[in-house]
């Protein structure tokens, strides 16, 4: 197995970039120590990485998965303690995520060097360090071989979305958005952490899979449903019952991290970090962070249909929500923003709605085609002098060929549009959501018929944004003179731009039910695996546990109605923009694109709520804590002081007082042990 | 021997530095500091202890138990030694002493060497409080450590300094004798049983459920009594809401390595105490109260962040945020499981590392802005980047983040408390308790976002540029600390859980 013992210096490569930078970014400010300021170190780093990823991908292929405990974090003695460790999981699940996570990042690695170098940038250090921390963190997650390690991870990936997207910390902007990125989704990871925590309470273990004398908490949770585990404490609760809620509950941080309604409202402002940032966040990182989790521990969430419906809906509904509001961004990185809430939203669909192995799919034709757009975009935007508003661009067509035919890939993917990657891959989506509705889950069924209107949607603000980018007459003075991008811009769009045509041809579903050829390779790859972590283990957990059956549809039949669905979507936008001199029709749409400009005042509520509800609390506290709490103990404190000053004054300093009072005191006494002793009696 | 030997030498070095000439009485403190430092991590190398060094069946590190005087019927020993519970504190106090005394060259500039020798002053006393055995010396050193400290407060501290130094000195005396009376009670409780003061012998006694009637009050009343006034006197250093007033102005008034101290080491007698008095020795009056004792907690810990959302001053929002966190000790206390109470012990190691690092850096800040006001100062990081970096860095560690040394502490309380057995509603106790990493991440990041960020505004006549290397090297040594503990807890992990076991075997009539 010597080829997995290289697995963890997939993890340390980047972190070793990330050492070598901030190293110099402290020891050496302002000096050029490092050549590209940090980007080759980071290049090398991410390339090796991606060579390591390969190598364990076909490894994995070769010799089936490894688990290995590497490192242990804490423990106790004895029975009834817990165990915490790190270890590495390479199964066929975690090694594709490696590939798609290095590659993408190598490409943003590269495109940084013209987005981020070519502009005269400074902190560049502190930007490649940024990304290689990055890169480590989700590797790391990646590969995590339990909850504990996973959530590890998760939380540094969050910091390190606050480091990138307040990379420009000069300005008020962008700190203001990271600060909101990291505490909406630290919302999320409160849930979360009290889910890794009940896990632990519950089954004494946080293992994804069964390794060494380590039980793995889906088995365990699997056996208890089926009546035969011993030792799980449900907390009075009926098994099921309880494990709804901690499902529930590791559900806030997928939430959070993952942009979904209701914690979405972080994800468009982060628009505020460098566009390569975005790139990774959106296609590789972070955002992929929340569904790769649930597809990491699909073993549990099978289990629990409630919550499995619950994923469904929230996704169903976000995929829909989202894509209205893409609809009327002027911004091209607002609009890239909503579609990328709106696609996690597609593969939460899917994972709810027991398709695995399409929201799997949907996670890598995803990460590519928006990796592209968000590239695509970086390029117009360095193009247009970091300009973002669509309204001022236009005619960007014959200006920027490359950049163009890339981007329209990625907008074809993105539409679903045959035979694009998109396409294959929402389509599975959909599918596998209605043809387990129709098996007798109606919530299933609402939340594909928002997942279906959704494609409309997307279809329409995709080409929108194409038409109004690119099309047309140039509508300002950069758009008729753009800045030039060179080969680091140009050579990742290709790249990505070949993928987003080609990755859907990993799982060709309907063409395989229409020729019977086996052409589902995704499908045979992922139900491989770890006994307990594969997708044929899920499918029937799915049947026989959660009571999901799949009714016989057609996948063409799902397939011709998305796709129409697209086309009609792709085909209004070409109607209303693609003009010369377009005009903004979606202000006919009047209340409904204010509403949808605003994004339904999510942010307005949200903000309220903290300043209100949160800042509203802290003053109360304050107060109270000034006036009633200190106030009863400098309280206390006047009042002995005021009864020393009272008593005090019997200290008068005339000798004939004292000779009074003593007098006084002398007769007192006296006639006091008379009375007691008896004398005048 | 080791022990008398390092608190000897203190005292003395105290003395010396006390008489030194101001100009070199920074430096020296500093480097005789640094003979503690490497006698507890040589300590914590040879270290060889098992059990809890309270209870039975322990074997005590550096042990020294000799007859003292007989004061009252009672036999009074010289007993000192370290346990896994009392090591780790052990060492913080060292190594933040050391490092207090080098924060400190730049702002204290009068009377430097009288500074510097109550600082050694109360390093030595803190070493005796968290290594003595016997009632009699642990009251004395427990007592001797606020002189100093009022000293510190009211010399050199800000404009406000008699009021917050008198407060500080009369509020936990106050508590000091309410602790006083009923751990007496418990003593003379306990009758014939016990003939010394020594802490193993009576904690033992109490477990073993000898504590009778006295004064009047059933056994199961002087328990109640005795626990409770413990907890408030205990209670009031910690300190646990609604006791923590005189806390947020000691902090404001002390000068920075005072508030490293107070922050770092002083709060976790308090702690420190209440699990070897109260939950070692009253396992199950604990136990009868634990729902009253987590609501203590819990609204010690939310409450406690709320107030520090509210707050301007940077030093109160750190001073504040220390509620909250020592909240979360008596939650992972209460809880009385063993990652609960290891946990517990942990987070007094983590917090002290993490608070004085926050305490530090704020410190170095003020050092070169002469101001703590979040309004009054914005873009920093533009300025002074590598300061910026370490308080981001320790800003983030005090939010739990993973792999530094708070989230592996507040993870093993919560863990810990979660499922456990003792506290009713445990999970719900927890749940609410950790609301608290959302707000201390709002209130950080709030006061992050507008002092370091954004364009560079202060209003001021002096130049503002990077801070002096001696102002940085101690917070720098303090995050790799930070990380190093978060990244390999088992450095103390495993020698604190072996002393916490015995405290939960509940023998006998507990």
């Amino acid at each position: 197995m010597a080829a997995f013992d290289y697995a963890p210096v997939i993890v340390l490569l980047p972190f070793l970039s990330f050492l070598v930078a901030i190293g110099t970014a402290i020891f050496a400010r302002g000096k050029n120590v490092l050549p590209k300021g940090g980007a080759l170190p980071g290049i090398v780093a991410m390339a090796g990485a991606l060579l390591l990823s390969i190598w364990m991908f076909v490894t994995v292929e070769a010799q089936g998965a490894y688990d290995q405990t590497l490192y242990t974090w804490a423990s106790g003695p004895g029975e009834g303690t817990f165990t915490l460790t790190f270890g590495v999981l390479v199964d066929q699940l975690s090694a594709m995520m490696l590939v798609i996570v290095t590659l993408v990042s190598l490409l943003v690695h590269v495109f940084s060097l013209g987005y981020m170098n070519d502009e005269d940038e400074t902190g560049l250090p502190r930007y490649y360090a940024g990304l290689g921390l990055f890169s480590a963190s989700m590797l790391g997650f990646v590969v995590a071989d339990n909850l504990l390690m996973a959530f590890m991870f998760f939380e540094l990936v969050g910091l390190c979305s606050w480091l990138l997207i307040g990379f420009w910390f000069r300005e008020p902007g962008p700190p203001s958005a990271a600060k909101k990125a990291f505490l909406v989704t630290r919302f999320g990871d409160y849930f979360f952490l009290i889910g890794v925590v009940a896990v632990f309470a519950t089954f004494g273990t946080s293992q994804f899979s069964p390794i060494g004398g380590m039980e793995a908490f889906p088995v365990l949770a699997e056996e208890a449903l089926t009546g035969s585990a011993e030792g799980i404490n449900t907390f009075g609760f009926d098994a099921a019952t309880w494990f709804n809620i901690v499902g529930l509950l590791v559900l806030g941080g997928v939430v959070g991290k993952s942009a979904q309604f209701p914690l979405h409202t972080w994800l468009p402002d982060a628009m505020e970090g460098p566009t390569p940032v975005s790139a990774l966040i959106h296609a590789a990182t972070m955002v992929a962070a929340g569904v790769f989790l649930v597809a990491r521990m699909y073993g549990f969430y099978a289990l629990i249909p409630t919550t499995l419906a619950i994923i469904a809906f929230i996704g169903g509904f976000t995929a829909l929500f989202a894509a209205t509001m893409g609809v009327v961004k002027r911004e091209i990185k607002q609009v890239l923003a909503y579609s990328t809430i709106s696609q996690y939203g597609y593969m939460m669909l899917a994972l709810g709605g027991g398709g695995y192995v399409a929201a799997t799919f949907h996670l890598m034709t995803h990460a590519f085609f928006k990796a592209l757009l968000f590239l695509g975009a970086g390029s117009v935007i360095i193009a247009m002098h970091h300009n973002e508003n669509m309204w001022d661009m236009g005619g960007l067509k014959e200006r920027m060929p490359v950049t163009y035919y890339t981007f329209l890939s990625g907008s074809l993917a993105l539409a679903g549009i045959f035979p694009f990657a998109g396409f294959w891959s929402k389509d599975e989506v959909l599918y596998e959501t209605l043809v387990h509705g129709l098996g007798g889950s109606p919530l299933l069924l609402a939340a594909y018929a928002m997942g279906l209107l959704a494609v409309f949607f997307t279809g329409f603000y995709t080409f929108r944004m194409v038409l109004l980018t690119f099309h047309g007459e140039p509508r300002s003075e950069t758009a008729r003179n753009p800045h030039g991008v060179r080969w680091n811009v140009k050579g990742p769009l290709v790249v990505l731009g070949v993928l987003a045509a080609t990755a859907g041809f990993a799982n060709l579903v309907p063409v395989e039910k229409l020729t019977g050829a086996n052409v589902d390779f995704l499908h045979d790859w992922l139900y491989h695996g770890p006994e307990t972590l594969n997708g044929e283990h899920y499918s029937t957990l799915l049947h026989d546990v959660a009571g999901y059956t799949a009714a016989d549809f057609s996948v063409l039949i799902s397939a011709a109605v998305s796709l129409g669905m697209a086309l009609a979507g792709v085909g209004l936008a070409w109607m209303l923009y693609n003009d010369p001199s377009p005009e903004e029709h979606t202000a006919k749409l009047g209340a409904v694109k204010d509403l949808w400009y605003h994004n339904y005042y999510q942010d307005e509520f949200q903000v309220w709520l903290a300043e209100t509800g949160g800042l509203g609390i802290a003053r109360g506290s304050d107060k109270f804590d000034q006036g009633v709490v200190d106030g009863v103990v400098n309280g206390v404190s006047s009042v002995s002081l005021f009864s020393g000053s009272r008593v005090k004054r019997v200290q008068t300093g005339v000798v004939s007082n004292y000779a009074a009072l003593l007098t006084l005191g002398v007769v007192v006494l006296m006639v006091a042990l008379g009375l007691y002793g008896g004398w005048f009696l | 021997m080791i022990i008398e030997i390092l608190i000897a030498f203190t005292l003395v070095a105290a003395l010396a530095t006390f008489f030194a000439p101001d100009r070199v009485s920074g430096k020296l403190a500093f480097a005789l500091s640094l003979v503690p430092v490497v006698g507890s991590l040589y300590m914590w190398s040879l270290f060889d202890a098992s059990g809890n060094a309270l209870l039975q069946g322990s074997q005590v590190a550096f042990e020294t138990n000799m007859p003292w005087i007989s004061l009252g019927g009672y036999e009074i020993a010289w007993h000192v030694g370290l346990d896994g519970i009392s090591l780790p504190l052990f060492v913080l106090t060292t190594v933040l002493t050391s490092l207090a005394i080098v924060s400190a060259w730049t702002p204290i500039d009068t009377r430097a060497s009288q500074f510097y020798g109550l600082m050694l002053f109360m390093e030595a006393s803190l070493l005796g409080v968290f290594s003595a055995l016997d009632f009699f010396a642990w009251f004395v050193f427990w007592e001797a450590v606020l002189v100093p400290m009022y000293f510190l407060i009211g010399v050199w501290g800000g404009p406000r300094r008699k009021y917050a130094a008198i407060k500080f000195f009369v509020y936990t005396n106050v508590a000091s004798l309410a602790m006083f009376i009923g751990f007496m009670a418990l003593v003379f409780a306990l009758g014939d049983s016990v003939t010394s003061l020594g802490l193993p012998e009576i904690a033992q006694a109490t477990r073993a459920g000898e504590v009778g009637s006295y004064f009047g009050l059933g056994a199961g009343a002087i328990k109640t009594v005795a626990f409770a006034a413990m907890f408030v006197g205990f209670g009031v250093k910690v300190p646990i809401a609604p006791f923590h007033t005189w806390l947020p102005d000691a902090h404001v008034e002390a000068p920075t390595p005072v508030s490293v101290m107070l922050a770092g080491v002083l709060l976790k007698m308090g702690t420190y105490a209440l699990l070897r008095f109260n939950f070692t020795m009253l396992p199950d009056v604990a136990a009868q109260y634990a729902i009253i004792i987590a609501v203590f907690a819990v609204v010690s810990v939310i409450y406690g962040a709320f107030l520090a959302l509210a707050q301007q001053d940077l030093k109160r929002i750190v001073a504040y945020s220390s509620v909250s966190s020592m909240g979360y000790v008596i939650l992972g206390l209460v809880a009385y499981t063993l990652y609960g109470v290891g946990g517990a012990t942990f987070q007094m190691v983590a917090h002290g590392l993490i608070s004085g690092l926050m305490f530090m850096t704020v410190g170095v800040i003020y050092n070169t802005t002469h101001t703590r006001m979040v309004g009054d100062m914005s873009g920093l990081a533009d300025r002074m980047p590598v300061t910026v970096g370490i308080l981001v860095a320790a800003a983030f560690g005090y939010m739990g983040l993973p792999l530094m040394a708070g989230f592996a502490a507040e993870f093993f309380i919560f863990v810990g408390s979660f499922g456990s057995q003792t506290l009713p509603f445990a999970p719900l106790f927890t749940a609410l308790a950790m609301f608290g990493i959302v707000v201390v991440a709002g209130y950080l990041l709030f006061a992050m976002q507008r002092t370091l960020f954004g364009p560079f505004r202060l209003e001021t006549d002096y130049t503002v540029g990077p801070a002096p290397l001696h102002d940085k090297l101690p917070i720098a040594v303090l995050l790799l600390l930070v990380i190093a503990l978060g990244v390999a807890p088992e450095l103390f992990w495993g020698m604190i859980l072996d002393a916490v076991e015995p405290v939960l075997e509940t023998g006998g009539g507990a």
